[in-house]
């Protein structure tokens, strides 16, 4: 009992400035021992900064914290390792070519000799059923297995707070029901448990408390449990959320894009190779691409590009013809346009104006390029219109890229394909980092399109997004492509075994014993997920 | 305490154009505190190197010879620097232009009209495409990085000068001397200043920088150099291909090069001579970097280089000034105009160095990362 009167971890008035931007306003919350304690917010609402500064990363401004009732000064994450807190940050930093237990031993801070510290690795991992062969060598593991390395050198450490950040944006369906297990066994224990993410069914299958944050400040603080996804997204973008609107479900028109057994080795080492890929997207068709990243998605939207020609002519065929063979202007303006994932460096320039971002791929198709000069007014005209169609908030069509929010800068990037009215949309990850707000204007702008008569691919990680756009969805795991299935009758469970590299039905016996678990391990919370998707 | 470097947010417009100025600031100053250590009075020096070229009208039409090279490479290279392709080997291409335009000039020996220097300017503009093709050819084909093989092949272009001027090209009448005949009227540039040394070159470098300014600001191809160089992903997708990228933008530094190659042999030199490599070339890097790479600011650095070269003549006969004085001063342009690069995308912040209990220290630190 006196225990929760002390709470594990109490965060009083904690305030971070960064330049432009005070990242955490006067933060306030504690946690309980053996909590689990959601942190909720947009990309932007400053969640990271806030556990950065718990884990000793950073310095605050302001304000103080205590642990155990004791202030906490933790200056760098060693300090705040050897007081108990441990972090599972969403980018491992793993080394590819040693073992899972030489990455582990390379991050242990105190000096043990290999076969004490397997021992203890395997202790560990059997009591939280982390299933993993020290010995294997890392660049072999999955991205969920990847994600146990970090957590079993968390647990090493026996942390009494353990700080997982968006731990689930790289996971399978699966993969995440293991993790919940794992987390929830932590908790049982009484370690408490610090979640940060912007996934609201998470939250609610998972948290006792979530914390909101918005803009820098604690805005609400509620029981998941007790609230509707929908009114904790609403507390997070402090707005009611737009659903997305479509018009009567109208039949399908005549093919637009045809992919025909599309195969393409790796660009780098790291690469994916695409394996005999295949589909068709019709008139007024959002076809979903899912999966996890990594396999082939960024390969995949450079392929539809032009980036990396295809080898064979009919590979790609649009409208009836051949692409494959096409660079990327051809393919332009033939009516394909593409929006890669990477926003800086690869959709746009940040060191260049909207404007000249505008010249960039829009050159051919709004004519803004006439005997071999720039066109700068029928560009910033250009600019202009996209700012204004999609309320980018921009100082106008000379302000440097770079300068814009993510959410801005993908609006822009959007609206400067869109507005082009392809035939034929090629959009990875278009609400990557993006605010709900920004997120639901570039769905409805993609339905919009699709309704207007073009047919679009939509490649993301976030089933959520691809459940609520899509009227068609495959799955892609290294590099090949899942048979395309309608939207309505799908479910999460078979797309999360797709994800995870369960094919077909040759293997059934696999599927209905990880099926079976998925079921026993409260997929329910994952349906839920479906629905409020698909109610968002 | 300590100091850290923390990169900014944008680039600071005004330290772009304020470093380069800073540079050359700098260099006087520590030009003056180096020379005055070796013993010469260091204010006269640097008044004679950098001042004395300006102020003495006579010098002016030095000034616009010496010039004229460095600007007309000058804007070459830093065309494919903005690309980042860095041809730093262009006083290997200056040479074989050099040469191409004397193969020219000695296969028509004989003849006479106006087409023979419009035909060695071609020659020489050939001359140094050919002498870049082999790097760039290996860049794009085998990704060998140019850096090595345009530097490298300087040196072969200048045993090729010297093999030619000892050998086959040796002019029958020079008594031994390693040269070429001298060209014939028709092949040597005529003064267009009566009354001055200044050549055709001066005009032409003018005339490159202001083409080159238009193309690089409004021009479609300008536009693909600077994004390949900016952003090379976001250039691919732009549909602009990084090896004709390449192949274009070492060509033009490469017939640039051989322009200006033919410029000074048809006009100073009148014929080919071992002495021929006057580090043009090597210069003109130091004047795309001080023009910040932009054809006009290339056309002032252009004219602050051959101030320091003009001067160092001047220092060396007034003062005593040895020659190599020259290329010091030109190197610590080059240096300090690097290193306030690193201050147009930095910011340098001094921080204080935390202890694990420090808790003053690290809200000072903090104080002050919220104050900047």
């Amino acid at each position: 009992m006196q225990e929760n009167e002390r709470p594990r971890l109490q965060v009083r008035g904690i305030s971070k400035q960064f330049p432009g931007v005070l990242a955490n306003d006067r933060v306030s919350f504690s946690v309980a021992p053996g909590e689990i304690h959601a942190l909720l917010g947009e990309n932007g609402a400053g969640k990271s900064t806030l556990v950065k500064m718990i884990y000793g990363i950073m310095q605050p401004d302001e304000g103080e914290m205590f642990w155990n009732g004791q202030p906490l000064l933790v200056s760098n994450p060693k300090a705040a390792r050897s007081r108990g807190i441990g972090m599972v940050f969403q980018h491992f930093s793993l080394f590819e070519a040693l073992s899972v237990l030489e990455n582990i031993a390379l991050g242990m801070d105190g000096s043990l000799s290999m076969g004490e510290l397997e021992k203890k690795v395997r202790e560990v991992m059997q009591d939280y059923g982390l299933m993993l062969d020290p010995g294997r060598v890392v660049s072999s593991l999955s991205v969920g297995e990847r994600q146990r390395i970090e957590i079993v050198r968390a647990l090493l450490l026996k942390p009494e707070l353990l700080i997982m950040d968006e731990p689930t944006s790289v996971l399978t369906p699966q993969e995440v029901t293991q993790l919940f297990e794992t987390l929830r066994k932590l908790a049982s224990e009484g370690c408490s448990i610090l979640y940060i993410s912007h996934k609201l069914h998470e939250i609610k299958e998972l948290c006792d408390t979530a914390t909101i944050l918005r803009g820098g400040k604690v805005v609400g603080e509620c029981n998941p449990a007790e609230e509707t996804s929908k009114s904790m997204a609403e507390m997070m973008i402090g707005g009611s959320l737009k659903e997305i609107s479509r018009g009567e479900d109208g039949a399908l028109g005549d093919v637009l894009l045809k992919v025909n057994g599309l195969s393409l080795g790796r660009n780098h080492d790291f690469g994916t190779a695409l394996a005999d890929i295949s589909f068709e997207v019709r008139r007024g068709e959002i076809f979903g691409v899912a999966g996890v990243a990594g396999n082939g998605q960024n390969e995949l939207l450079e392929a539809m590009s032009g980036e990396m020609p295809a080898p064979r002519e009919d590979a790609i065929i649009l409208h009836g013809r051949p692409m494959g063979l096409l660079g990327p202007n051809q393919r332009r303006k033939a009516g394909l346009c593409c929006v890669p994932e990477e926003r800086n460096g690869h959709a746009a320039i940040g060191d260049f104006s909207l404007s000249d971002n505008a010249v960039l791929t829009a050159r051919h198709r709004k004519g803004l390029v006439k005997s071999g000069m720039v066109q700068g007014r029928a560009a910033e005209k250009y600019t202009r219109e996209i700012i204004s169609r999609f309320s980018v908030m921009a100082t106008g069509p000379m302000a440097q890229a770079g300068s814009l929010s993510g959410g801005n800068l993908q609006k822009f990037i959007m609206g400067r394909e869109i507005l082009q009215v392809p035939e034929v949309l090629v959009v990875s990850q278009p609400t990557w980092g993006v605010d709900a707000g920004a997120a639901a204007f570039i769905h409805q702008a993609l339905v919009d399109m699709a309704q207007a008569g073009s047919a679009i691919v939509v490649i993301s990680q976030d089933l959520d997004e691809l459940l609520a756009l899509c009227e068609t969805i495959s799955v892609i795991n290294e590099g090949k492509l899942s048979r395309a299935m309608p939207i309505k009758g799908v479910s999460v469970e078979e797309l999360g075994l797709l994800m995870g590299g369960i094919h077909g039905t040759e293997e059934t016996g696999e599927r209905d014993r990880v099926e079976n678990g998925a079921e026993k391990n409260g997929s329910g919370g994952i349906k839920e997920g479906k629905a409020d998707a698909v109610q968002a | 305490m300590q100091f850290r470097l923390e990169k900014r947010a944008e680039v600071s417009r005004p330290m772009l154009y304020l470093t380069p100025v800073a540079a050359v600031i700098i260099t006087m100053i520590v030009g003056a505190v180096i020379f005055s250590l070796l013993g010469f009075n260091g204010a006269i020096a640097v008044r004679e190197i950098f001042l004395t070229p300006l102020t003495n009208s006579l010098k002016w039409q030095d000034l616009a010879v010496k010039s004229a090279p460095l600007i007309i490479i000058g804007v070459g290279l830093s065309i494919g620097f903005r690309a980042n392709v860095w041809n730093i080997g262009a006083e290997g291409q200056y040479i074989a232009g050099g040469l191409a335009a004397t193969g020219v000039a000695l296969i028509t020996h004989q003849m006479s009209g106006w087409w023979l220097l419009p035909l060695m300017g071609i020659a020489g503009i050939l001359g140094g495409m050919a002498w870049v093709a082999v790097p760039a050819f290996l860049r794009v084909r085998l990704n060998v990085n140019e850096i090595l093989t345009t530097l490298m092949l300087t040196y072969v272009a200048v045993q090729l000068l010297n093999f030619l001027v000892f050998g086959p090209w040796k002019s029958p009448f020079s008594f031994g001397q390693p040269q070429t005949v001298m060209f014939n009227d028709d092949q040597i540039l005529p003064y267009i200043i009566p009354g001055t040394i200044v050549q055709a070159g001066a005009p032409i470098a003018i005339l490159v920088a202001i083409f080159a300014w238009i193309m690089m600001g409004r021009s479609i191809f300008g536009f693909q150099v600077k994004t390949v160089g900016t952003a090379p992903d976001a250039a691919r997708h732009g549909g602009f291909s990084n090896r004709q990228t390449v192949w274009i933008t070492l060509l033009i530094g490469g017939g640039l090069a051989g322009l200006a190659g033919m410029l000074e042999v048809a006009g100073p030199f009148t014929r080919m001579v071992p002495q021929f490599p006057t580090n043009y070339g090597f210069t003109a890097i130091i004047v795309a970097f001080l023009g910040r790479l932009h054809p006009m600011g290339v056309m002032l650095a252009g004219l602050v280089l051959a101030i320091s070269f003009v001067g160092g003549e001047v220092a060396q006969t007034t003062i005593g000034l040895p020659n190599p004085a020259v290329g010091l001063f030109q190197a610590m342009m080059l240096f300090f105009i690097l290193a306030g690069d690193v201050l147009v995308r930095y910011r340098v912040r001094r921080v204080y160095h935390k202890k694990a209990t420090g808790r003053d220290s690290d809200k000072k630190a903090g104080a002050e990362a919220g104050a900047s």
